[in-house]
């Protein structure tokens, strides 16, 4: 497949400068902090509150960190009476209106952090929504 | 089908005929107690009037000490499975026994006969030392317990306690799935009630202290 073909750099570009993705605001995030864990641990688990501020669904496709190895969307789930954690490979965000990432519900799964990570520390997390909106998040370290 | 797809078909028929005969066994508890289990109204506690007396198993805990039926006598347990990977749920309920345990502490009673103990039913993983660092974090007064897969299964069983290992060949990060609820069991060894979650320290500890004051009654 050619990728500079002129209908792909349209694409391209129409995408780029698509309203809803530039709009830095159309999203924002509250309380976003992360769990600190046993020394040692390597798996973490991120929580935050989302806002989508427009009208129309935005979509949480990935999100990703330099402080880890690899960052994913996780639910935890109850079945049978037992907690398991599914990947969810994107959320939709209802217009006006808020998602809570909470313990025993959504979170970022935070896999192999590169430094331990202590209470206080920040840490940015990128939060990736359909359309190439880029929202930069501090996420705090918490106990 | 190669050697490894099979081998890890077997091991997962396994464990989920391990965890339909966990839930027969906990159908079993349930109709049991059926006519005397009471559930309180707050729907997070269920209280097993005529408590289960637990048979013998044989478990290590995180100093390599042995942790057994003897072990759980003349204490009340709380007792929750889980393993140390578990980024979500483990820590945020280790994080509130350890919240309920401080408020347990500052009663009258105080909390030299309780104990709070962490099961990992993922042993393939979780080693003594590892284990110990971890129920460190969150109180060191925690235990952190497994030992081998048959008496996992053993003390789960008997609780009702659903779990599912699904170890995967090359895959570090298999998923584990685990009962949610706490144990408490009194000191003489017996099932005694079950907190189901969302769990929270407050509810723990009150709760904790009723149970401990009717039982207190019932014996005198």
């Amino acid at each position: 497949m050619r990728w500079r073909h002129p209908v792909f750099v349209c694409l391209i570009l129409a995408l780029t400068l698509d309203p809803a993705a530039s709009e830095e605001a159309g999203v924002s995030v509250r309380d976003a902090w992360i769990r600190e864990t046993p020394p040692g641990m390597t798996m973490m688990a991120g929580y935050m509150e989302l806002r989508n501020n427009t009208s129309r669904p935005q979509v949480l496709v990935a999100a990703s960190s330099s402080g880890f190895e690899t960052v994913m969307i996780h639910r935890t789930i109850v079945k049978d009476g037992m907690a398991g954690m599914v990947h969810a490979s994107q959320i939709e965000l209802t217009p006006n209106a808020s998602l809570i990432f909470a313990p025993g519900g959504y979170h970022l799964m935070l896999m192999n952090p590169k430094r331990t990570l202590r209470a206080g520390d920040p840490v940015v997390i990128n939060l990736e929504f359909r359309g190439g909106l880029v929202l930069r998040v501090a996420f705090e370290v918490r106990k | 089908m190669n050697k490894i797809s099979l081998k890890f078909s077997i091991l997962i028929t396994s464990v989920v005929l391990a965890a339909t005969l966990a839930g027969v066994w906990l159908a079993e508890i349930y109709r049991e107690h059926e006519s005397r289990a009471m559930l309180l109204p707050d729907r997070v506690i269920t209280l097993f009037p005529d408590p289960k007396p637990l048979t013998a198993f044989a478990l290590t805990d995180h100093k390599n000490r042995v942790f057994d039926l003897a072990s759980l006598k003349g204490k009340w347990s709380f007792l929750f499975f889980g393993f140390t990977h578990c980024p979500d749920v483990c820590p945020t309920t280790l994080a509130v026994l350890a919240r309920a345990r401080d408020n347990i502490a500052k009663n009258t009673v105080g909390a030299e006969d309780i104990q709070f103990v962490f099961i990992s039913v993922d042993p393939n993983r979780d080693t003594a030392s590892k284990l110990g660092q971890y129920v460190d974090y969150f109180d060191t007064t925690f235990l952190g317990v497994t030992g081998d897969n048959a008496q996992i299964a053993n003390l789960a069983g008997q609780l009702g306690a659903a779990y599912q290992v699904a170890i995967t060949p090359g895959i570090e990060n298999y998923p584990v799935y685990h009962s949610t609820a706490v144990f408490l069991l009194d000191p003489r060894a017996r099932y005694h009630a079950v907190f189901t979650p969302p769990h929270d320290a407050e509810t723990i500890s009150k709760r904790f202290k009723v149970v401990r004051e009717l039982e207190a009654g019932n014996a005198t």
